[in-house]
């Protein structure tokens, strides 16, 4: 399995003015997005912004209200969920308790009637990119949670999905785990190269992991963009709240030169870079100081 | 929780093994001495003879097939229930629920009166139609499969549909996501994971169709194990068959529990941590909403129409030869309490009933107590005595009961006054809806709340009496509600013991009324019907208001 088997069409995923409301709460707010073909694209929020809602549109088990969503150009409102060639990988694993691995991996190649030998071929060759090929005839409620989500993954791959989607598939194992199979995602990818669309609430995933980030809050987007710059120039406070420790000062613009500016602070005088709007004397404004850029001088 | 034995908790097993003793274990031991010896010498003659006579083995396999239809017929008509109620959300859907559950509030062999004027020969159906179709089909057959099928489904749909909510939803979207069909869905993931409820389900309705005494009497179809072992009763002391027919529907249904259990093992899957569920029930609308629920009233039309025709045959006045009721009256009602045959048997009922749910009441409290918080050793078989229950016929414990307690003590001989054993045979039958009852309430109320009272020096008896039984009361009206109203409708054990027409429960006076020719006899047995199902119905009511959403877990078998 590499990336010459997917199919060469530009498999880009377009979302425009995307939106759904569950019961009365508007659960995704005219969201429009466009992930390139082979990116690994992160929906990055806290508990109840829409972002496993919005996944779930993407892979059609909600129908939409308003908006449209193409995969390649084609649009997908329209294709129920069997038919829109994504594999997704659930936030349980969603694994099937009467099925062994082998037939879990297989089911979706014994729907799509590949032939006896080819489908044994494919199963062991995606058992074998996450490394779960030595447990193929257990059960699942034998495997460790880490052991499960790497079949969930293996389930997903085989089927050559066009859209990788994953809902926080890190998210119930413990902190060593979560940092392994981190890598091995970002390895898999590198490999496989499938558009992947990957929803997490854990910031630190997304920094290390993503090429590119959208932060959701309510329904909406943030702010998309590469993870440095989302760092480095976050939109609004909640974006740069969302994305990691840091400390807000509150003072006044007493100097400005060029993109440097001087910021009078109960704690003292601060020198801050800045860019955006224009900043003028007298202004009250936030300093941000991230800790990894304080240095302590003897 | 100590694992020490104090001296209440042996006196409170000693009693309980004492009843189960005597109620429970001794009668069915009397049956297999009955089958099996003769002259204190073990003999399999009577199964040779079994095999031999034509009429008995056509009894027994024509309840065998009765049962394997019913079953058959109940999953079909339950399947696609659940799957509309656990997948969708529409109008109208608590209501069409509760509508669903109706039939459980009549025993089958009521029902069956009125719809034998509808559809006997000269019933209403063919002198509407002109026709003389045989709507019973082959003596009666099929009329008790339909009759059973429609009283009996919502065991089934209880069990199937517990099955399917506790299927987690992303199983199937996971399988959708694959790329998988609707149908394929159901195949290969759904019904696999329901299969146990079904089976479990499909248990209990098979004994129940298999044992089933009433709606084969009222039909006139005697070709069946039920009715064969009815009509030995009264040969009992001299005849050995009946006991070797009671004890083919005891190895039959003791057989089938095993071979359940053991297809079944390994296939109860844990579910493994739940996803998101908010996706669980999908709200439909327009023309789909309106499939669903003409779907689901369909279902209760027809399985409401033994219960319309008994209505409609307890305010006839006049009723031969023609479509509906030439004349209408209220006039049975009130013949119910004039009547001394009926008075008294609501009296009967009424004290039979009362006290076997005093009895459930207090020996449910205690086993459940017990088992869940004395954890004391042996507490398995505790539990399986209380629910062995469930798998043993009727039918089987009152032939038990008439052969051993055949001594000359007034009181306990049900040939002189079954008050004793009618109460021991309700009791007995419907223990394990109250041990379930009080278990669950047990379970769900915190050990350390009754642990503070002991903590400030209650005694162990105290502290359930002012502390356990108060937190529990709903589980407890409930079961005793229920314990309470299907004694009031208990058939095969009526039928069987009580001998006297003095001691005749309402059960017995229905079917007694019947055989006789006075006119009015019939509409005054359907009156007595539906005053049974108006009791029944309240009963529910009120206990299923004082156990909410939980209801439906006492009709379960899993």
């Amino acid at each position: 399995m590499n990336g010459n088997d997917r199919p060469s069409n530009n498999m880009n995923v377009s979302l425009q003015h995307l939106s759904k409301k569950l019961g009365n709460v508007a659960a995704v707010n005219d969201v429009t997005l466009d992930i390139a073909d082979g990116e690994l694209f992160f929906l990055l929020g806290p508990s109840g912004c829409g972002k496993t809602t919005l996944l779930r549109l993407i892979a059609g088990f909600y129908p939409t209200d308003s908006g449209t969503i193409r995969f390649g150009g084609k649009p997908m409102n329209d294709v129920p969920p069997n038919k829109r060639n994504t594999g997704m990988v659930f936030q349980n694993y969603a694994l099937w308790p009467h099925m062994t691995v082998h037939e879990n991996v297989a089911y979706g190649l014994d729907v799509r009637a590949v032939s006896t030998a080819e489908k044994k071929r494919r199963v062991m060759q995606a058992l074998d990119v996450v490394r779960m090929a030595a447990q193929s005839e257990r059960s699942p409620n034998e495997l460790s949670g880490g052991q499960q989500q790497r079949v969930a993954l293996a389930r997903a791959l085989v089927v050559q999905p066009d859209v990788l989607l994953l809902d926080e598939p890190l998210s119930n194992l413990d902190a060593k785990l979560r940092l392994e199979l981190r890598e091995e995602i970002r390895r898999i990818h590198r490999e496989l190269r499938v558009t992947t669309i990957y929803v997490t609430h854990d910031q630190q995933e997304a920094l290390s992991l993503a090429d590119r980030i959208a932060v959701m809050r309510d329904g909406r987007v943030e702010q998309t963009g590469t993870p440095q710059a989302l760092y480095r120039k976050p939109a609004n406070e909640f974006v740069e709240d969302f994305l990691g420790v840091a400390n807000f000062v509150e003072g006044r613009v007493t100097e400005v030169s060029g993109s440097q500016v001087s910021v009078a602070t109960p704690q003292g005088d601060m020198l801050c870079t800045f860019d955006g709007q224009a900043l003028s004397v007298g202004q009250t404004v936030t300093c941000v100081i991230r800790p990894q850029d304080v240095i302590v001088l003897k | 929780m100590n694992r020490r034995l104090t001296a209440s908790t042996v006196a409170l097993l000693a009693l309980l093994v004492a009843f189960f003793g005597v109620f429970l274990v001794y009668p069915v031991a009397y049956i297999l001495r009955g089958a099996f010896f003769v002259g204190g010498k073990f003999t399999m003659e009577f199964f040779r003879l079994v095999v031999a006579s034509p009429l008995t083995l056509k009894s027994i396999l024509n309840s065998f097939w009765l049962g394997i239809f019913v079953t058959a017929l109940t999953a079909l008509l339950t399947l696609p229930l659940a799957h509309v109620f656990t997948r969708y959300d529409f109008r109208g859907k608590s209501l069409l629920g509760a509508l669903l559950l109706v039939p459980l509030i009549m025993p089958p062999f009521v029902g069956a009166i009125g719809m034998r004027q509808f559809f006997a020969r000269y019933g209403s159906v063919n002198l509407l139609f002109g026709t003389h179709i045989d709507w019973l089909g082959d003596g009666g057959f099929w009329g008790v499969v339909v009759l059973q099928t429609l009283s009996l489904y919502p065991i089934m749909f209880l069990n199937v549909t517990a099955a399917m909510a506790n299927v987690d939803p992303t199983l199937r979207e996971a399988a959708q996501n694959l790329g998988a069909s609707p149908w394929r869905v159901f195949r290969t993931v759904t019904l696999p994971l329901v299969l146990p409820g079904l089976f479990a389900g499909a248990i209990l309705v098979f004994v129940w169709a298999f044992t089933d005494l009433g709606t084969p009497l009222i039909f006139g179809f005697n070709r069946l194990v039920a009715v064969q072992i009815f009509d030995r009763v009264t040969d009992i002391g001299t005849n050995p068959m009946g006991y070797v027919l009671v004890c083919v529907v005891l190895l039959l249904t003791v057989a089938l529990f095993i071979v359940s259990k053991w297809l079944l093992a390994g296939t109860r899957y844990e579910m493994l941590a739940r996803g998101h569920t908010a996706g669980a029930e999908q709200h439909v609308r327009g023309w789909r909403a309106t499939t669903i629920q003409v779907g689901v009233l369909a279902v209760i039309g027809v399985a409401l129409l033994p219960h319309a025709s008994v209505m409609l045959q307890s305010v006839s006045d006049k009723w031969f030869f023609t479509v509906l009721p030439s004349q209408v009256t209220w006039r049975h009602f009130g013949e119910i309490f004039t009547y001394p045959l009926t008075a008294s048997s609501v009296r009967n009922s009424l004290v039979y009933s009362g006290l076997s749910a005093g009895v459930d009441l207090v020996l449910g409290v205690m086993i459940a107590y017990v088992l869940v918080r004395q954890k004391v050793p042996g507490a398995a078989v505790l539990d399986a005595l209380a629910m062995l229950p469930l798998a043993l016929p009727g039918l089987v414990l009152a032939f038990g009961y008439l052969g051993g307690f055949n001594v000359p003590l007034r009181w306990l001989n049900p040939r002189d006054n079954p008050t004793l054993l009618l109460v021991a045979a309700y009791s007995v039958r419907r223990l394990p809806y109250i041990v379930r009852s009080a278990y669950a309430g047990f379970q769900q109320t915190s050990v350390t709340l009754e642990e503070a009272s002991l903590n400030l020096g209650a005694s162990a008896l105290r502290t359930l009496r002012k502390i356990t039984i108060p937190l529990v009361m709903a589980n407890l009206i409930a079961g005793t509600v229920l314990t309470f109203s299907f004694a009031m409708l208990e058939v095969s054990d009526s039928l069987i013991l009580a001998m006297k027409e003095r001691y005749f429960p309402m059960t017995k006076a229905i079917w007694a009324l019947l055989g006789r020719i006075e006119p009015d006899s019939v509409s005054v047995a359907s009156a007595m019907g539906i005053l049974g199902m108006l009791l029944l119905a309240v009963s529910l009511v009120i206990a299923s208001k004082s156990l909410g959403k939980r209801m439906g877990q006492l009709f379960r078998a899993g």
